[in-house]
């Protein structure tokens, strides 16, 4: 699977502080794949080795070089210009001869050196340990480090432990240090969650001890993204999908999913029939996968404490026939025809629309997922002998079984189904998700089903008055 | 490097200065039959020999010609001229790293030749480069011409046995300045900059030959067909495809190094059919080649990683 980008030359340039500053697409693509930003520190290890190089001899060079890019190797040859002092003091980047092959690494050392050296180029505080891991040096990057350096001027050869809390380990004495890379540990000063990586200083050749540590401080998040906090920060740390994981997952999966796409649909070139399936798993696999972070973000918002919702007056048959419009698309291609009863403006809840309509798809969508080709869905809008009103939504599914009743709405609960439509393998939380936000706006959702007659879904509310 | 820094370390301690000295004659006496013995060997080629020594000789003294000159051009030489190029040989020739580089550049032009006379291969212009010259792609049949002009200056320097400073690679090149640099002499200094400012590494017969198998990407293999490649396409080859320096696919060519060679057609992913058709080309392979199939090509890659392990700490 050799991709050939282009013989064409990518051009880039950086400033007396190894920063790309400006850089073509390519270039600018593996920077961002290697984690890096633009303007931003070169984050391709083995180009920021060849600028510094250049810049420490002030000669042209001229080298081949390959890089992880945390997928696959990417090659090419390189000619790095340093440019005097008076222009700046940087580099100009000539790369060219692209190539992208998967990673092969001849052993897992290989590929934890690459990863070592990922850690280097990204760590934001370094310090330097002697061998009973007593600070001698620090070197901060980033103004959230300097709580760090000033704890460190007060207490000159501190140990690192001390000055650094490790959450995670009870032991607050010197460990082994095989036991503390990795860890979790916050820094004084700052509001990041850091992560500490003690790389061993050896004697060459020796297989004793270490002579000291190189400490790496990582944060696991950008300084810049905490430059806005939220106004309700004390909460926050709670979202991890909504604040932190879904925002920086969605990219990559969607760049997951398009590119196995494009291979599917062959826009890349001629390929094997089997190859354009595997690229239809990827493709769906992906899908799944962005579904189920949404519906992690949702179950987040939706769980935290004090989760309201708004009291507007919602037209229930509208809103079905909303999900319905939605959901034509996937119903047409399984051929299930959507029959919504009622007239608009009959059927009023006190409910906030949004979330009705994010209930409706969901069971809609289930619905349409789990009925043989050719049936039909009825979505009914009603007033309930109790004085409220619901939206029923009845299938003609193969139904579900008294027991499975009881667990349907439990989280990641998906009852061992698989769905006929293939493409919709819910993450086992839509149903969970509908039933809380249901109740948080003063209603409940049921399902009435025996196995083999179809099932019911209905979901009630409080009428508007 | 590392005895040689260690006998500094010595020098600053009182009363050691003797012995190191004495040491130094030690050695020098000791190595001596060694040497001797190795050149007087009349069992084919050796590594060392004395086309080879000779050869060395006279790229050390041309690149301290060219430094004396800081970039002047070649000047009357004057007898005081000549002690100072003199004791500048003396000086590059104590760098290993340069050393081994003018070493392998000697070895590389004498294997071209032996080679141009038992297989009638053109150590400039061989097939392989021939067809990338006449390559659709127009910047691989340009990169090719560029190949082509660098290897044919190369060979020429060689036979006058020269070597132009700006075809140093990089680090190498700024060694020979700081040696340079080190000599009281007036205007120098500017006649360097000057050097410093012109050099291109890209412009190197090196960097050209390893840029050109770069933008070969998987065409690559073409290269380890030593009939069609030539021994300068052939060496930068099977170093991209093997994970070797170039210097060491150069002393794998020769014939004391044919293990080495299998080992390193192994790494670059050659069956035993393969590996044979080459070394009957390039060395007469021994009983032992049949043993390369056993070997995987991770396994040789890790060996021939060994083996330099060892030479980098022996040097």
């Amino acid at each position: 699977m050799e991709q050939a980008e282009s013989f064409a030359a990518a051009r880039g340039l950086t400033d007396e502080r190894d920063r790309l500053l400006i850089a073509d697409t390519p270039l600018a693509l593996l920077q961002e794949r290697c984690g890096g930003s633009l303007p931003g520190t070169l984050a391709i290890p083995e180009l920021l080795e060849q600028v510094q190089h250049a810049r420490a001899i002030g000669l042209r060079i001229a080298r081949a070089f390959s890089a992880f890019d945390g997928e696959d190797m990417i090659s090419g040859f390189v000619r790095i210009n340093p440019r005097g002092i008076e222009a700046g003091g940087g580099c100009e980047l000539l790369v060219e001869s692209w190539q992208r092959s998967p990673a092969a690494f001849a052993s897992s050392h290989a590929l934890a050196h690459y990863l070592d050296a990922i850690d280097r180029a990204s760590a934001e505080i370094t310090l330097r340990l002697d061998a009973r891991q007593h600070v001698q040096t620090i070197g901060v990057l980033s103004a959230d480090g300097a709580g760090l350096a000033d704890a460190l001027a007060a207490q000159p050869g501190a140990l690192w432990s001390d000055l650094i809390a490790l959450p995670d380990i009870a032991h607050r004495r010197p460990l082994h240090w095989r036991l503390l890379d990795g860890a979790a540990c916050e820094v004084p000063g700052s509001a990041r969650n850091w992560r500490a990586r003690l790389m061993p200083i050896a004697e060459y050749g020796g297989g004793r001890e270490p002579l000291g540590f190189e400490l790496l401080l990582i944060a696991d998040e950008s300084l810049a993204e905490e430059a806005t906090p939220p106004a309700s920060a004390t909460r926050e740390d709670s979202r991890l999908f909504a604040r932190t994981l879904t925002p920086a997952l969605r990219q990559p999966l969607a760049r997951i999913a398009a590119n196995a796409e494009t291979i599917r649909a062959r826009l890349a070139g001629p390929l094997h029939q089997d190859y354009c399936h595997y690229a239809a798993t990827i493709a769906n696999a992906a899908q799944h996968l962005a579904g189920l972070l949404d519906d992690l973000a949702d179950l987040e918002v939706v769980e935290a404490p004090g989760f309201t919702t708004l009291a507007e007056e919602v037209d229930l048959v509208d809103a079905a026939r909303k999900a319905v419009g939605i959901l034509g698309v996937r119903a047409h291609d399984r051929r299930i025809a959507l029959h919504v009863a009622g007239a608009d403006g009959t059927v009023l809840a006190r409910a906030e629309f949004r979330r009705v309509l994010q209930i409706l798809i969901n069971l809609v969508s289930n619905a349409i997922a789990y009925s043989p080709e050719g049936s039909a869905v009825w979505i009914s809008a009603v007033t309930t002998e109790n004085g409220r009103v619901a939206v029923v939504v009845r299938d003609e599914g193969p139904g579900i079984s008294a027991e499975q009743v009881l667990r349907i709405f439990e989280k990641f609960e998906r009852l061992g189904r698989d769905s006929a439509g293939g493409s919709d393998k819910g993450s086992g939380l839509g149903l969970y998700i509908a039933r809380l936000l249901a109740r948080a706006m003063g209603g409940d959702l049921s399902v009435i089903s025996r196995e083999g007659e179809g099932a019911s879904f209905m979901l009630e509310l409080p009428r508007a008055d | 490097m590392g005895t040689f820094s260690a006998d500094h370390a010595a020098h600053l301690r009182p009363g050691h200065l003797l012995a190191a000295e004495l040491a130094r004659s030690q050695r020098a006496a000791v190595a001596t039959l060694p040497v001797l013995r190795h050149l007087l060997a009349n069992d084919g080629p050796s590594l060392v020999s004395e086309a080879v020594v000779a050869r060395v000789r006279g790229m050390l003294r041309d690149l301290a010609t060219q430094l004396h000159a800081g970039g002047r051009g070649p000047a009357a030489v004057s007898d005081h001229a000549a002690t100072e190029i003199d004791a500048l040989v003396v000086q590059l020739g104590v760098h290993e790293a340069l050393l081994a580089h003018i070493h392998t550049l000697a070895l590389e032009s004498q294997l071209a030749e032996r080679f141009e006379q038992r297989l009638s291969l053109d150590p400039v212009l061989s097939p392989l480069l021939q067809e990338l010259i006449a390559s659709d792609d127009q910047a691989v049949a340009e990169l090719s011409m560029n190949v082509l002009a660098a290897q044919t200056r190369f060979m020429q320097s060689q036979r006058r046995m020269e070597l132009p400073l700006a075809e140093l690679p990089a680090d190498l090149f700024r060694t020979a300045l700081q040696i340079g640099a080190n000599r009281d002499q007036p205007g120098s200094a500017a006649g360097l900059a000057a050097l410093m400012a012109s050099y291109d590494e890209a412009a190197t017969r090196l960097a050209l030959l390893e840029r050109l198998v770069v933008a070969m990407r998987r065409a690559v293999v073409a290269c380890l067909a030593f009939d069609r490649a030539g021994l300068a396409l052939f060496a930068q080859g099977l170093a991209a495809l093997a994970g070797m320096e170039r210097a060491g696919a150069i002393h794998a060519c020769h014939e004391q190094q044919s293990p080495r060679l299998a080992l390193g057609l192994r790494a670059a992913g050659l069956d035993l059919a393969g590996i044979e058709r080459q070394m009957l080309l390039i060395a007469a392979p021994g009983g032992w080649l049949a043993d390369i199939a056993e070997i995987t090509p991770q396994q040789a890659r890790a060996r021939l990683g060994e083996l330099d392990a060892i030479a980098l700490e022996r040097g």
